[in-house]
């Protein structure tokens, strides 16, 4: 479904925090169908990587390039790629699940991860978990080959964790990359996931 | 790209509009503060039809900056400014979007209240009508101006009292030229010399600021 010729490289990352390095050097190269798994105890600098992975945060030194040139340059390219669902889940609290979904999803057809009759409601009346589930489910209204998710399964139940995982699998099958932290074990039955341990300076 | 745009601009009108306090307060504030006015000074109606339309202005500019401080605080806490960030829309059009909204929510509802103080403070149509059409050109800029403030000082302490040290000499230009279109008119002079000044200035920021602001609010959030 995606191409086989997309490609992350990044090399050499630091994160300076008040005035220290948060991790030491990290550099990995990531192909279609590939996932990596980020780990590390809290406040290693998995979400500041990942920031820094979206182009969010300007890395201290190192470089990210997508398709061999920084992502900075091909910044529009990199951005049609990438889902990024961070510790926050983006959603606005006085619009409706249905409204948030389609603000998420530029307004496409969308077939939600979630349904049902919560679409009606506002957003602050739902649940950790469910807002969870209605942040993830722009993945799979817009098909993009990069997803790089902060610990998304975080409030899920287990039923909804077990489905997404599936999803995640099957995604990486279509030739979809992924870069994930998580504290849960991911086992994928079809897929490689390689993991890469942040260790401190 | 222009359909996201145009649901941008719904969903912000929505939220404003499902947040009443939003648009409300300042309505309430800018009232308030025009009737406090006469009482300070005195109610004879020569007096007032001189000076109320300045007053009215102040208290417009006043409560812009009550309203325009928190209007990108909460997309920072729900992180949706960070998807806005990822987003294939520019930034900048999207922002142009958000402060339009803004504005219609914010400033839209003061000018439509201007002929109403206007009767009340014994002003003649002719004034009502040039101090209504001074603040319709005026007013964006006091959007647009607030929201760079708004965006440079982002994740201060105290963040309040510092915009209005930041953000009222920049508009005091917005204020001489809107209160000189009022005089004018009063003077029974041409007022579209000073009129035309202002929407130019208007245009200017429009086709401008939002750039501005996309680049200061990225600037913000890298760190």
């Amino acid at each position: 479904m995606f191409s086989h010729n997309t490609q992350l490289q990044i090399s050499d990352l630091i994160c300076i925090r008040q005035q220290q390095p948060l991790f030491a050097p990290v550099s990995f190269n990531l192909r279609a169908g590939e996932g990596l798994l980020i780990e590390g105890p809290n406040g290693s600098g998995k979400s500041s990587l990942l920031r820094i992975l979206c182009g969010l945060t300007t890395p201290d030194t190192g470089t990210v390039h997508w398709q061999g040139r920084d992502i900075q340059t091909v910044r529009e390219d990199y951005v049609n790629a990438l889902h990024y669902v961070g510790h926050q889940n983006g959603l606005k609290l006085g619009l409706t699940a249905e409204e948030n979904l389609r603000l998420l999803s530029s307004c496409s057809p969308y077939t939600p991860f979630v349904y049902g009759n919560i679409l009606q409601k506002q957003t602050r009346f739902l649940s950790a978990g469910q807002k969870r589930k209605l942040a993830l489910s722009k993945l799979f209204m817009t098909p993009k080959p990069l997803w790089i998710l902060d610990e998304p399964l975080t409030a899920l139940d287990i039923d909804a964790q077990t489905e997404f995982l599936a999803k995640l699998d099957e995604h990486l099958q279509q030739g979809g990359m992924c870069i994930i932290t998580s504290h849960h074990p991911l086992n994928f039955k079809h897929s490689n996931v390689t993991s890469l341990r942040l260790s401190p300076c | 790209m222009l359909k996201h745009i145009r649901f941008v601009f719904y969903t912000e009108l929505l939220l404003l509009f499902r947040r009443s306090q939003e648009w409300l307060y300042p309505v309430g504030f800018f009232v308030i503060v025009v009737s406090l006015f006469p009482l300070a000074f005195t109610p004879d109606p020569v007096f007032l039809q001189k000076y109320v339309p300045g007053c009215i202005w102040i208290a417009a500019m006043l409560a812009s900056l009550l309203s325009i401080g928190n209007s990108f605080a909460s997309d920072i806490e729900d992180g949706h400014l960070e998807q806005l960030f990822l987003h294939q829309t520019p930034l900048s059009l999207i922002l142009l979007a958000k402060l339009s909204a803004i504005w219609m929510a914010t400033q839209l509802p003061l000018i439509l209240l201007t002929p109403l103080l206007g009767v009340l403070f014994h002003l003649s149509l002719q004034t009502i009508i040039a101090l209504a059409l001074s603040l319709l050109f005026g007013t964006p800029l006091l959007t647009l101006i607030g929201s760079l403030c708004t965006a440079l000082t982002l994740g201060l302490r105290q963040q309040g009292m510092l915009l209005g040290l930041l953000i009222l000499p920049l508009l005091s230009p917005v204020l001489i030229f809107g209160v000189a279109i009022v005089q004018q008119s009063q003077a029974a002079l041409p007022i579209v010399g000073p009129l035309a000044f202002l929407a130019g200035f208007s245009l200017l920021l429009i086709s401008l600021l939002p750039w501005v602001i996309a680049a200061t609010l990225r600037v913000g959030l890298d760190s």
